[in-house]
């Protein structure tokens, strides 16, 4: 199967692992992946500032990487959900995928080879579960399932725990982590103090941004807890 | 007026205030979860009321209609009024006409919205506010925090000082059911000698021309029944079709404001009382401008359960006084703006998208979609503080151009430490993402 | 041009969404008596009721609403009682005043028909007006300070039921 790997600007800068591990991981799992070289950023950031209007340039940059794809799979659920509702192709809407939604829907993944024996946070990230329906949310009265625990519960000795509150944000969202300062850091403390509550050593998401946001709230408080992406787990050796 | 981003930094510097009002209101949140969950139906109950409002929308000029003749028909004078002027203005020519110089009043948003207490007041009527949360942030001279739990900013102390000041209370006493009875007792006076009473409306049915109004306390219905006049005040967008419809909203109404099956009353108001006068005001105030727009139109479906204030991270930190205008939360941030872009262009932004608004709200309102449509709405009409809009252009080129944004990149990877300032408003709580040596596309070109 | 002509003007009909009927899928679980508790009534036989109320009055129909202003225990009959949440339907009609199940200190009502659900309800409402009606589902009360349920607030302080269904 043929994949183009989309690599979120702010995973190609700061956080690479992220896209090393989505990278091998799509090739352990019988995956050709391209990484087309000039892509960019979905956009996201301008759009979500008001600024859809603007982001004409980095829509049509992010066509001419992805043009001719089935499938554009990235490890983001709020970049892929951006995608998916405002990319003026209707082809790149219709062939974009977040990582975990591609194991579970595409690939149809059964089993995984990784190792990862510790207990871990499972924090939501809202865009890719409201919004890609990763897994269930407690607002609605609907049958529980989670895409991504059961791709956890493919991994060696893992043990996964959800905090109180179990889908609250953290806080991020965007450009508001520093238009609205304290309050996202109130969210991200929170969201912290409830993984605490739960003597977890990792905190793991689908979306860099969350984890960038707690993973700044973390250090500067000293804790051990680290963050990982969903994928650098699914990956691990 | 300090813009939401300022005011909730406020609140929020006093951190254990601010848990306590978090948890406070995601205990309502649990309360509405506890009663949906245990209904198979839920779901589908929320559809069917989206789709009824969507119905009366599409066709909301001939239900406004057909409520008037029937309502008329049953005794009840309808007024119309294109703003929040002219609805003040009609409520003070009918309380006038009575000569009354003082009145109960029970809650409506609509009349926050239109600020009709002061209005009434420069007129020399004093305007008695019957619901308990109400009567106390009157008593303060403070706005309603929250549309069903006015006072829910406020602990038990600070009642207990308000009544020691306005009720003669002993000083200290704080105790809900104590304060609650010495408000029962001076609201009871005002009851039953008052000749005029305004109430809210909470649905107005086009069928049969009578419409609802649901409490908990029972103060509308002890001011309407022994009142020579009633007025109730309803925005336009509180017309259901028919009465078999209220079955739907009634089941949704309480389970998703307090976790309650039924509040305990839900009064239907058809004729009035032999010898009574009773009025109904019908207000635009900008509604028929959302009603036009397809991207806000669902805003009018709201049936204010604030169900959305609830389950809102941002709003349970930062306070409904943070929204600097009546109706606060993720719905206030939609309706406000309509009403004046500019003075709630923060409104919009002062939210992450989660989405868990609109899966609460028991009609469906598209709400995290509505908020991201106001912010290029906003933008487009110019209200983006300069810097904003030069740095939104900057990133927009930078994004379009490959070579530029990997030499960016790269500087910015290089020369992060620059960034490590409290002037830089992510640096003040949280350490900054430590700058790899290469970027992913850098260590692919190697592989 | 009158406030009227001005807003019906700018209403535009829109395309056109059917309406979706009555609703359909109700669940049938709900126990009116268990309900009742939920909602801060109680439920009582009538032997009980004399023992509790020995002094409580039934009233006529009074014109002034004022005069209920006095009354401690005031007993009436509802319409039909809802299980799923404990409400009572009543009616101007069957009521002394409107503001009597307000106005008394202590409320009891005799209930003879329980319907499943507000559907059903209204269904048993059906084309028949009342000048006025209510539901009406428990005591009065309020949370408005610091989320704490105080029961009694303006309406009546207690609810009892007797159930002759």
């Amino acid at each position: 199967m043929r994949v183009a790997l989309f690599v979120p600007c702010y995973i190609d800068q700061f956080y690479p692992q992220v896209a090393v591990a989505s990278l091998e991981l799509l090739e352990k799992l019988g995956c050709e992946v391209v990484v087309p070289k000039d892509q960019t950023c979905c956009g996201q950031p301008m759009a979500n500032s008001g600024f859809a209007s603007s982001t004409k340039g980095c829509d049509a940059n992010f066509s001419q990487n992805f043009e001719g794809f089935d499938y554009i799979v990235g490890p983001s659920g709020s970049c892929v959900l951006h995608l998916k509702e405002h990319h003026p192709s209707e082809k790149i809407r219709a062939s974009v995928y977040e990582i975990c939604e591609f194991l579970t829907d595409v690939l149809k993944v059964t089993s995984l080879s990784a190792k990862f024996p510790h207990r871990v946070g499972l924090h939501q990230s809202c865009h890719g579960q409201r919004g890609l329906h990763l897994s269930s949310m407690s607002e609605r009265n609907d049958k529980p399932f989670s895409k991504l625990q059961d791709l956890l519960a493919m991994i060696d000795g893992i043990e996964v725990v959800l905090p109180q509150r179990e889908d609250e944000c953290c806080g991020f969202g965007g450009t508001f982590c520093v238009t609205e300062e304290a309050v996202s850091v109130k969210m991200g403390q929170d969201r912290i103090n409830a993984h605490d509550a739960n003597a977890v050593n990792y905190i793991i998401g689908v979306d860099t941004s969350c984890l960038m946001h707690m993973e700044g709230i973390l250090r500067r408080q000293g804790s051990k807890v680290q963050v990982k992406h969903i994928v650098e787990i699914l990956n691990h050796a | 007026m300090l813009s939401h981003a300022e005011a909730s930094e406020n609140f929020i510097a006093d951190a254990a205030r601010t848990d306590w009002h978090d948890e406070t209101l995601w205990l309502v949140r649990e309360k509405r979860d506890k009663v949906s969950k245990v209904l198979p139906e839920w779901e589908a109950l929320r559809e069917h009321a989206s789709q009824i409002k969507d119905h009366t929308l599409a066709n909301l000029g001939e239900y406004l209609q057909a409520f008037e003749a029937k309502a008329q028909a049953n005794g009840i004078t309808v007024h119309w009024a294109a703003d929040a002027a002219e609805h003040n203005a009609i409520v003070h020519e009918i309380i006038a006409a009575q000569g009354s110089k003082i009145l109960v009043k029970s809650k409506s948003m609509l009349t926050e919205e239109c600020h009709l207490n002061d209005y009434l007041v420069s007129k020399g009527i004093e305007v008695i506010d019957t619901d308990l949360g109400e009567r106390i942030v009157q008593f303060r001279n403070e706005a309603p925090s929250h549309i069903v739990l006015p006072a829910i900013h406020l602990k038990k102390e600070d009642v207990g000082e308000t009544f020691h000041q306005f009720l003669g209370t002993p000083k200290g006493n704080k105790d809900p059911q104590f304060l609650t009875e010495a408000a029962r007792q001076h609201l009871r006076g005002h009851f039953l000698a008052s000749e005029v009473a305004i109430t809210g409306v909470n649905f107005a049915i086009a069928e049969t021309g009578e419409f609802v109004v649901c409490t908990n306390e029972g103060n509308a219905d002890m001011g309407a029944h022994l009142a020579k006049v009633h007025i109730a005040c309803m925005g336009i967008e509180k017309i259901i079709p028919k009465r078999a419809d209220l079955a739907v909203f009634l089941r949704l109404l309480a389970r998703s404001a307090t976790g309650q099956l039924i509040t305990t009353y839900s009064s239907h108001f058809h004729q009035p009382r032999e010898g009574q006068e009773m009025h109904i005001v019908l207000i635009d105030n900008g509604r028929t401008r959302q009603l036009a727009d397809p991207k806000y139109k669902n805003s009018l479906k709201c049936i204010r359960c604030a169900a959305c204030f609830n389950t809102c991270p941002v709003y349970r930190r930062s306070g409904g006084h943070s929204y600097h205008q009546p109706v606060a939360g993720p719905i206030g941030s939609i309706l406000a703006p309509n009403i004046d872009k500019k003075a709630n262009v923060d409104l919009p932004f002062a939210s992450t998208l989660c989405g868990s608004c609109s899966n609460v709200c028991p009609v469906k309102i598209n709400i995290h979609e509505q908020l991201w449509f106001w912010r290029q709405d906003l933008m487009a009409a110019g209200l983006a503080p300069a810097a904003k809009s030069i740095g939104m252009k900057l990133m927009a080129f930078v994004l379009s151009n490959p070579a530029i944004y990997r030499l960016g990149g790269s500087l910015i990877r290089r020369f992060s430490g620059v960034l490590n300032t409290r002037l830089n408003p992510w640096y003040k709580q949280r350490e900054m993402p430590v700058a790899p040596k290469e970027s992913f596309q850098e260590w692919y070109k190697k592989r | 041009m009158s406030a009227r002509e001005l807003i019906l003007g700018k209403i535009e009909p829109l395309a056109e969404v059917k309406h979706p009927g009555a609703f359909q899928g109700a669940s049938g679980e709900f126990d009116f008596r268990a309900s009742l508790a939920v909602v801060g009534a109680r439920v009582v036989t009538p032997s009980e009721l004399e023992e509790i109320f020995p002094g409580r009055r039934r009233y006529d129909k009074t014109l002034d609403g004022l005069s209920l202003a006095e009354v401690e225990v005031l007993e009436i009959d509802g319409e039909f009682g809802v299980a799923e949440n404990g409400a009572i339907w009543l009616t101007e009609e069957s009521l002394p005043h409107r503001v009597a199940p307000f106005i008394c200190q202590h409320l009891v009502i005799n209930v003879k028909k329980i319907v499943p659900h507000m559907h059903a309800a209204y269904e048993e409402l059906g084309k028949v007006k009342s000048s006025f009606g209510l539901f009406l589902s428990g005591p009065s009360k309020t949370a408005d300070i610091e989320q704490s349920l105080v029961i009694g607030a303006h309406g009546a302080r207690s609810l009892t039921v007797v159930i002759h269904a």
